[in-house]
């Protein structure tokens, strides 16, 4: 099997796991408790049908929208997702470079392996930091700082991570970060000599952008769990959000968002966008999937906030399914890590050709010239 | 397994896919993206119940409905279908004979392996052609004019294939027309090799339809995708479709119709008919099934044409299910693909007697000797279930 052969998510899903360590396969494959939040991600697609119309003579559709500030040319971008180099050597650079070919928005985590200023030297394409706040509020100014130097367009706050999900897979395969060789997963990484050969002969693995403020993560070898635990403020509140928002001063999303309330709430304290997100059902298992909830926040706030809709997009018809019922733009996590793991820049490039040539042909077979003639009415939810 | 072992669809698929090299029988049963609208087309039978009626003295059933201005004796009929001699070295000529044995309409396709002319010579039971709109307006117009002088009943224009679908299984098993040797798809074609045999002895593999006007699909190996994108005119809108209307000058239908608001711009271009369809799960994934749209389409224009419903029937219930809704009519594909590729005529004859059969105890079982006796107070609806 090869990057020819990847036609859907499922395929990249299944080279991604032949060529990954098994420790690293199940932390982007895993969610959190029964996994039952990340599957409803995707199903919660189904319970409702796209209908579409016939003899518009649409010919190519415009697939292209506006986010941050700016324009990107499928309603599909990249979500940020920590620890890149983990999935391939060039790390957080193929996933760059791929989205910038297809003039879409890379995001950045802030546990990235390459650093603010080393992405924004290779890619002038659309560029989103996403921000968790640490105990140490020194670590927030300056991630602040240096996106704004480094023309970053767009922020945002990670709320749903408050305290790490209970994600049993991790315990049952010892992932840690960096990678630490127990008894438990020797043989997993005996058995893809490729990947531990590209590991140790790249760059060292470090958490670019904290490495300064803490050796955590990069030195001393942690659990993503612990990490979350020990370094992210439980404490954080509205406050802290806004403070974050005043600082940055340009377009700014909250992402984890899953109530109207706290959609509101957004508004007020001056976000420009929302990510409806359950942080890919790696967070609190049974709460609700972001399509099953981006109706009533639509209809709620979608006249004045950016809406974007993150998690369980497989499809191009859920693109479809997202946009009519109110979202801007969607973002993938463990599909473009799938792709990234699979096979570098050129994976990325492949899952986001597939998923643009999806939605050029859905749009095509529902009949719309544009994104604008996606709305409610092209949806009928079953009873 | 035998024909004679056939009982249901379900057998009819079994016996296919023993006689079948993979890459085509793959290619009948699959659908687009995740197939989800596949199998909803179907499963959307299963949401609602039927009440029967007792002590109605249903000794006689008459199953016979009228469509486009003529009578055929059963509420249901074979659909356009490319491509048939792939299936059956007979093709289209088995189909088409096994539907005048039950005298109910035939649907020709444009990428039928069998001429019109050929068809209209061996067959009076009512015919339906069914109509891609090409980029070349030359073919267009001699599809038609054929069609019209080998004196076919309907003209049926396919609206919901502008793109063609996105058909993974035959990425994967590289499925193409004419049948292509592929290394990887060899095996499949070794092992099957009394299809084989036939394919090669019985004719030449032809479009007889298009083949004057282009290679494509003749001589040239091509997808079925690559056809739908390459030689369909993409810009085809309802001035395209209004004139071809009025060129035909006859029974006129819209195939792929799932919005009411089209259903009634369907009739304002002066259509008689319209088949509720979504190309059999094979286009849009994630596009609502026939039967779940049908009930709405037939309340703004069931008094205006000819509502059929297309797609899913794998039992006489399921068209009973959609003649109470208010469907004239139901059609399907894989209703007969499948028997066809078993057994060729015997096989269609044999599924077309069962779904007959099937009805038949089914309108008893109901208390309903016609077709007009079966309406929505026949059906209950579940609630809360997807």
């Amino acid at each position: 099997m090869n990057l020819e052969d990847c036609h859907n998510f499922d395929d990249f899903r299944k080279l991604a796991k032949k060529k990954l360590p098994s420790p690293i396969f199940h932390y982007i494959d895993g969610g959190s408790d029964d996994e039952t939040t990340l599957k409803r991600n995707t199903e919660a697609f189904n319970s409702c049908d796209l209908i579409p119309n016939i003899l518009r003579g649409t010919g190519k559709p415009d697939l292209s929208t506006k986010i941050f500030g700016r324009k990107i040319n499928i309603p599909l971008f990249l979500s940020p997702t920590a620890m890149q180099r983990l999935y391939h050597p060039d790390g957080d650079k193929a996933s760059a470079k791929a989205a910038e070919k297809f003039g879409t928005m890379y995001s950045m985590s802030t546990m990235a392996n390459n650093s603010i200023e080393e992405i924004s030297n290779i890619s002038s394409g659309p560029k989103l930091f996403q921000l968790y706040i640490h105990k140490d509020k020194s670590i927030t100014d300056d991630l602040v700082e240096r996106c704004k130097r480094a023309n970053f367009d767009g922020l945002c706050l990670t709320v749903d991570t408050i305290v790490a999900g209970n994600r049993e897979r991790d315990h049952r395969t010892g992932f840690t970060t960096p990678p630490k060789l127990t008894l438990n997963s020797l043989m997993s990484f005996a058995m893809k000599p490729r990947w531990v050969f590209d590991y140790l002969t790249n760059k060292k693995f470090e958490l670019s952008n904290v490495k300064n403020k803490t050796d955590k993560g990069t030195n001393i070898t942690k659990s993503v769990i612990e990490y979350i635990n020990e370094q992210y403020d439980p404490g954080m509140n509205w406050k802290d959000a806004e403070y974050v928002v005043r600082k940055w001063n340009g377009p700014f999303a909250l992402k984890g968002i899953m109530s109207v309330e706290d959609a509101k709430r957004a508004i007020d304290i001056g976000c420009t966008a929302i990510m409806i997100s359950n942080h890919g059902g790696r967070q609190l298992d049974g709460s609700t999937s972001p399509f099953d909830q981006i109706k009533e926040i639509s209809d709620a706030v979608g006249d004045k906030i950016e809406i974007i809709l993150d998690g369980g997009i497989r499809r191009g018809t859920h693109v479809l399914k997202a946009i009519a019922a109110g979202a801007k733009a969607c973002s993938l996590g463990k599909a473009f890590l799938f792709s990234l793991s699979a096979g570098g820049q050129k994976g990325v490039e492949k899952l986001l050709q597939n998923m643009q040539n999806e939605i050029e042909r859905d749009m095509m077979l529902m009949g719309c010239k544009n994104l604008e003639e996606l709305n409610i009415s092209k949806l009928i939810y079953r009873k | 397994m035998k024909l004679k072992d056939c009982h249901n669809f379900y057998d009819f698929r079994k016996l296919a896919k023993k006689k079948l090299p993979s890459p085509i029988f793959h290619y009948i049963d699959g659908a687009a993206d995740d197939e989800i609208t596949y199998k909803r087309n179907t499963s959307a039978f299963n949401d609602v119940d039927l009440i029967p009626n007792v002590l109605r003295g249903v000794e006689s059933v008459d199953l016979s409905t009228t469509i486009f201005g003529k009578k055929i004796d059963l509420p249901f009929y074979c659909a356009p279908t490319a491509l048939q001699r792939l299936f059956h070295y007979d093709g289209e000529r088995a189909v088409g004979k096994a539907a005048q044995k039950f005298n109910t309409m035939f649907g020709v396709s444009a990428l039928a392996t069998v001429s019109v002319e050929e068809i209209a010579s061996l067959i009076d039971t009512p015919k339906m052609f069914q109509f891609y709109f090409h980029k070349d307006r030359g073919l267009n117009d001699s599809c038609l004019e054929r069609a019209k002088a080998a004196k076919f009943d309907v003209l049926a224009l396919t609206v919901d294939t502008i793109t063609g679908g996105n058909r993974e299984r035959d990425l994967r098993t590289g499925f193409t027309s004419p049948p292509k040797l592929t290394l990887s798809s060899l095996y499949s074609f070794a092992t099957k090799p009394m299809w084989g045999i036939n394919y090669l002895t019985k004719g030449k593999f032809e479009l007889p339809h298009l083949q004057d006007y282009v290679k494509e699909g003749t001589s040239t190996n091509t997808s079925i995708g690559n056809y739908f994108s390459t030689m369909l005119d993409q810009s085809m809108n309802w001035n395209d479709a209004e004139k071809l209307c009025s060129q035909w000058g006859g029974h006129f239908a819209l195939k792929g119709v799932m919005s009411v608001e089209d259903a009634k711009r369907a009739v304002d271009i002066g259509c008689t008919g319209i088949m509720v369809s979504n190309h059999g799960g094979r286009q849009l994934d994630g596009s609502r099934s026939p039967f779940d749209q049908l009930a709405e389409i037939v309340d703004a224009v069931g008094d205006k044409l000819d509502v059929i419903c297309e797609g899913g029937f794998q039992r006489g219930t399921h068209m009973l299910k959609a003649l109470s809704i208010g469907a004239k009519a139901c059609s399907g594909g894989r209703l007969y693909l499948y028997a066809l590729a078993a057994a060729g005529q015997a096989g269609v004859e044999r599924a077309l007697g069962q779904y007959k059969a099937e009805l038949v105890r089914d309108m008893k079982l109901m208390g309903c000797t016609k077709i007009s006796d079966l309406n929505r107070s026949n059906l209950r609806f579940r609630k809360n279930e997807s």
